[in-house]
């Protein structure tokens, strides 16, 4: 089993590197945090928060990080597929298309990764001291706060994807839910500038669970309720999961592989 | 006058595809609204406790947005279209029935196609744009040449970037990266960190596109600065096409 995991993976690894410019242009597409940072910065040497300017270095640093194990593409992939039939060879097929894109998700991460080292070097060069060891608990829980923000988003963009079985287009709707996430995420500002009122009521959606509690958590700054955060965060995953079977099961039906 | 002739025809033939697509069009303003909304909220965070982003006041924060929700406009409405396609012609060795019509290439792969969700962004510089006018003034005369000489800068350096694709192939992103890069120059530069500032204005001239032509119209920066916006439009306009030709000497075709 372990043995065929692996060689799947593998697969999709060679697939991926083919697109290696791709990817790296990809990247350096999702520099935004670091453009906020920089304001932030530039505006916390001036004294608009108590915060000191490393801190919304780290802060946003880590923004871009837990982003970038979150990205996905999956709702182009299926609408595109949907609608040249190609999904008709993967239902062929003796696995579950799910863990075909899923796997394809996982080892674009593989190219993805030595990209961002070598960003890790360029920002650690111009910020130095921005980047501290908050622990092996912190990462741990950072890495898991962000493994299950990629299953949420993936799943969110799964079942988006679906939609294009009954819509003629859905890749916009990944796109406002993409809007809804940079305004809601903390991914424009740390959540804590929110006005208070506005972030109690957020704290009960996805969105702050995708960038500003892993981010908060690697960077060692305290987050109130983190177990009720994880909590939200895993129930919001789960009904995303529960939406996409559900809606793949009713969507089989619709599908008449066009050509075929 | 042929080539206006021909523009005038590949813009109605876009519009009427799309036209099949009004839910598009419609989504594409709902998500436009929601993101200014969002970007308003962003810049408002800095304000709400005076500081001023830059020594920039908060009507000129805005004009710099409306400028760069402009080009967000001139980004998706025609150079994503277009210069997306160039790869895809190039994968599919579609680039061939270009270089045989009796037009100039550059031209036709730059304005074949027009997506009208891009309007919206049209719609909210206007607004953004009419806001800061009314409240701080702007010469409307500089403001026009300034997003006009912005626009071509733009479109020189994503043409760039996309031209790259006949060596690479597989490079849809390249222009993407051009327009991330621009979205986040929504902000006056002087408001970042400096080596962001020294990033968008010499390694990526993102400053001369959103924060100079605003400078411009609001009388913050002389009408000099228009020349030397025209001088560095004309240089990367001049630079696209050199470089065209030269990677179409390395294009060697799909089929043959």
């Amino acid at each position: 089993m372990v043995r065929k995991l692996l060689a799947f993976l593998s697969v999709y690894y060679a697939h991926m590197t083919v697109y290696r410019g791709e990817i790296l242009f990809w990247l350096l597409s999702g520099l935004a945090p670091f453009f906020f940072m920089a304001i932030w910065v530039a505006a916390a040497r001036e004294g608009l928060t108590d915060r000191d300017p490393l801190s919304f270095a780290r802060y946003f640093f880590f923004v871009f990080a837990a982003r970038q194990l979150q990205v996905v593409w999956v709702t182009w992939t299926l609408s595109e597929e949907i609608k040249n039939g190609a999904l008709a060879f993967k239902l062929l097929k003796p696995l579950d298309p799910l863990w075909h894109y899923l796997a394809q998700h996982l080892a674009e991460r593989g190219v993805r990764l030595p990209m961002i080292l070598v960003l890790v070097g360029v920002f650690w060069l111009l910020y130095p001291g921005a980047l501290v060891w908050t622990g092996p608990g912190a990462l741990f829980l950072g890495l898991l706060a962000s493994l299950l923000g990629f299953l949420l988003n993936f799943f969110v963009a799964y079942v988006l994807g679906l939609l294009a079985l009954w819509l003629e287009e859905s890749t916009d709707l990944y796109n406002a839910w993409y809007v809804l996430f940079m305004l809601f995420s903390g991914y424009l500002a740390p959540l804590d500038l929110y006005p208070e009122a506005v972030r109690a009521f957020l704290f009960w959606t996805p969105f702050p669970y995708l960038a500003y509690l892993p981010a908060a958590l690697w960077a060692g700054e305290p987050v109130a309720g983190a177990g009720r955060a994880f909590g939200v965060l895993a129930g919001w995953t789960l009904l995303a999961w529960l939406l996409a079977r559900g809606l793949w099961r009713a969507g089989l039906r619709r599908f008449s592989a066009m050509g075929a | 006058m042929r080539y206006l002739r021909l523009f005038g025809v590949f813009l109605l033939t876009a519009l009427s595809a799309r036209m099949e697509y009004r839910a598009n069009f419609l989504a594409a303003l709902v998500i436009v609204l929601l993101e200014s909304l969002g970007m308003l909220f962003g810049l408002f965070l800095f304000y709400q406790n005076g500081y001023d982003l830059g020594g920039w006041r908060w009507q000129e924060a805005l004009a710099v947005m409306g400028v760069a929700r402009f080009l967000e406009g001139v980004f998706a409405s025609w150079l994503n279209p277009n210069l997306q396609k160039i790869s895809e012609r190039v994968q599919q060795g579609t680039l061939d029935y270009v270089l045989l019509k009796p037009v100039d290439s550059q031209f036709w792969v730059s304005v074949e196609g027009f997506a009208v969700w891009g309007l919206p962004s049209f719609l909210v510089a206007g607004l953004l744009l009419a806001y800061a006018a009314g409240t701080v003034g702007m010469n409307p005369l500089y403001l026009v040449l300034a997003l006009a000489l912005a626009t071509l800068l733009f479109y020189a350096l994503a043409f760039v970037l996309a031209t790259t694709t006949i060596w690479f192939v597989k490079l849809y992103n390249v222009v993407n990266f051009l327009g991330a890069v621009l979205w986040n120059a929504q902000y006056p530069v002087s408001a970042f960190d400096r080596p962001f500032r020294l990033f968008l204005t010499y390694v990526l001239p993102v400053s001369f596109m959103t924060t100079v032509p605003a400078e411009v119209a609001l009388g913050r920066k002389g009408p000099g600065f228009l020349v030397l916006l025209a001088l560095l439009a004309g240089a990367f306009l001049l630079f696209s096409r050199v470089f065209w030709r030269f990677a179409l000497r390395g294009y060697g075709s799909a089929s043959s």
